[in-house]
């Protein structure tokens, strides 16, 4: 592919890189771009991930104006929302670890994310299985 | 992909086309945000909360004039340098802000009617 080419001429010719964060810019070599990018498609899908939340938790508050039991609907949501925020957080807190990792060459840590992301999803599902289960045999 | 004739040069344009994958990816995130903010200004629209409408007017705007003023070109960076960082921090803030918005809406709510 002739990247590596590529990769010595830049690391010759470039000046001193100021990227932030520096934790991250400050370690190790330049990885192929390709790569970062990958990486940078994983961040976005995280972010993705936990904009879904919110979108759903902020939809069923709006839903919660005309449904029995709002406050429970309203909590759920809320919890949905927060949920969101954080894995927009994780989001960065996984691009910075790749991105080192990528850059140290060495293994790619693993998605300690995932796991959460399951649980959670689970739990909002048996969430508002129990209110719909509920309010249907309550009314 | 078909197996291309290996080139001499090194080519700005990726074979994997992983630069405008990247870059539709920042499309649909922008576009995600501004959907959700929008589920957020209706909400608060139905409910005649103005401080949530304006809140999720500001983050709608906020990530759209960005990715209009300065759209990704699909390219990869001439200096092979990427700067994902600063992109990263200001649409998962803009995502956190949402979230808060919205999380201390519903959770008002709850205690409201409780």
């Amino acid at each position: 592919m002739g990247r590596d080419e590529q990769d010595v001429q830049s690391g010759v010719e470039a000046p001193a890189d100021t990227r932030r964060p520096r934790s991250v810019y400050g370690v190790g070599t330049e990885p192929d771009a390709r790569f970062s990018l990958a990486n940078e498609r994983t961040a976005l899908a995280w972010v993705r991930t936990g904009l879904g939340l919110v979108a759903g938790g902020v939809a069923l508050t709006s839903f919660a104006t005309f449904a029995d039991m709002p406050g429970v609907l309203d909590v759920v949501a809320g919890v949905a929302c927060l949920a969101g925020a954080g894995f927009a957080g994780y989001a960065l807190v996984a691009w910075r670890r790749n991105e080192r990792a990528l850059r140290l060459r060495r293994r790619l840590p693993a998605p300690s994310g995932l796991p959460v992301l399951v649980v959670g999803v689970v739990i909002l599902a048996l969430l508002l299985a129990g209110y719909a289960v509920g309010s249907a045999t309550g009314s | 992909m078909s197996a291309a004739p290996e080139r001499p040069a090194p080519s700005p344009r990726d074979e994997g086309l992983q630069p405008e994958r990247t870059a539709l990816a920042w499309q649909r995130t922008v576009l995600g945000v501004v959907v959700g903010a929008l589920v957020l200004a209706a909400a608060g629209l139905r409910s005649g909360s103005t401080v949530t409408v304006c809140a999720a007017v500001a983050v709608g705007v906020l990530a759209l004039v960005p990715a209009v003023l300065r759209p990704p070109t699909g390219g990869l960076p001439g200096s092979g340098r990427l700067y994902s960082w600063s992109f990263l921090v200001r649409v998962a803030s803009l995502v956190v802000v949402l979230a808060l918005v919205g999380a201390v809406w519903a959770l008002g709510r709850a205690l409201g009617a409780a």
